[in-house]
């Protein structure tokens, strides 16, 4: 049974639309509209989640305790149009959390940096991208920011909310990520 | 189901559907709103029993009696925290769940004021029956709060539904 994240493009776009009606109906108790909620949003998610680990086995782990997260948050979801940026800001806080544990247990981290090479060297799902390809080699902050801004197309105030900085900031550090990742790709080869 | 929806839902790993399934369980939180009643009204129904005693009980008796009631503020005050950040309840939910409340305090109150009635004296029986009252007024405020908290969430819905094309 594959259980591995996947990143599929597809229907983000088309569908946002549909958001605040499914949290509501996910509100009021709806058992289906769940259902719906997460395959509209795990792809994306999980896209997120695994640009910033790196490894497609730690990112399924870790969208899963995200989703955890987010189906017990959402009664308390006021804004119920404001989906998007608070779904994201709760997997930042998961991969923020694993990423501080990791960092605590240095021969941990180790074995899962080596992982995550491996995972992308056998999947070669996210090296189809060229930009998905340099992510890995930029700091967490200006990894995540690409994500959220190219990857994910969420609006550059959503990008803060989900950061917790000023637009200001996001607008800075888009400007040095994608600078880095230029240089990056450059060295790599690829025409900038 | 479209085809598109069909290959959504293959990208969602079973794993995490099941894990899913399990947290939103109308089930679990059924049982734990049942072991927070239980353990609630049971120690109010043991606390009654002592406070309209005619005799002075041995020290043991009130030992077992402030344990049984400890325990069942404990069963209580576990589901409460369970029903507040593990499993919360959904809109409609909370509307069965508050009905289910009301009834208990209904039951307990009118429990407690019969055995005063019948055990305590005129003191024991005005301070069960101002509990009684204090704490279904407590449960048909939850019950009246759930169902606006539900008709708000319907009305969006509806409204929703008609700005999706």
């Amino acid at each position: 049974m594959p259980t591995v994240c996947v990143t599929d493009d597809a229907e983000q776009g088309g569908v946002v639309g549909n958001d605040a009606l499914l949290v509501v109906r996910c509100q009021l108790g709806e058992r289906e509209a769940f259902r719906e909620l997460v395959a509209m949003w795990h792809a994306p998610l999980c896209r997120y989640v695994r640009g910033m680990v790196g490894s497609a086995h730690l990112a399924d782990d870790l969208a899963q305790e995200a989703w955890v997260a987010v189906v017990r948050g959402l009664p308390r979801l006021r804004q119920p149009e404001r989906f998007a940026p608070w779904l994201f800001t709760i997997a930042r806080r998961t991969v923020t959390d694993h990423l501080r544990q990791a960092y605590k247990a240095p021969e941990t981290a180790i074995e899962e940096a080596t992982t995550a090479v491996a995972d992308d060297e056998l999947s070669g799902v996210l090296t189809t991208m060229q930009i998905e390809a340099g992510l890995a080699a930029l700091p967490p902050l200006e990894r995540e920011v690409l994500i959220l801004f190219h990857l994910e197309d969420l609006p550059l105030a959503s990008c803060a909310e989900v950061l917790g900085v000023p637009a200001g900031t996001v607008k800075s550090r888009l400007h040095r990520a994608r600078r880095m990742l230029r240089n990056h790709l450059a060295e790599k080869g690829y025409e900038a | 189901m479209s085809e598109q929806n069909r290959a959504a839902h293959r990208a969602v790993p079973e794993r995490l559907e099941r894990a899913l399934a399990m947290e939103v369980s109308l089930r679990s939180r059924l049982r734990h709103v049942a072991v927070g009643l239980a353990g609630g009204c049971g120690a109010a129904m043991i606390a009654v029993l002592w406070a309209t005693e005619p005799n002075a009980l041995p020290a043991r008796t009130q030992a077992a009696f402030a344990g049984l009631i400890a325990i069942g503020l404990a069963w209580a005050a576990f589901a409460g925290w369970v029903l507040t950040l593990r499993r919360p309840l959904f809109a409609r939910d909370r509307v069965l769940s508050a009905r289910i409340a009301l009834t208990a305090t209904v039951v307990t109150a009118l429990s407690g004021v019969a055995l005063a009635a019948v055990r305590g004296s005129t003191a024991d029986l005005t301070a069960t029956a101002a509990g009684g009252a204090v704490f279904t007024a407590a449960a048909m405020r939850a019950l009246v709060r759930a169902r606006h908290r539900l008709h708000e969430l319907l009305q969006l819905r509806d409204a929703l539904r008609q700005d999706t094309p």
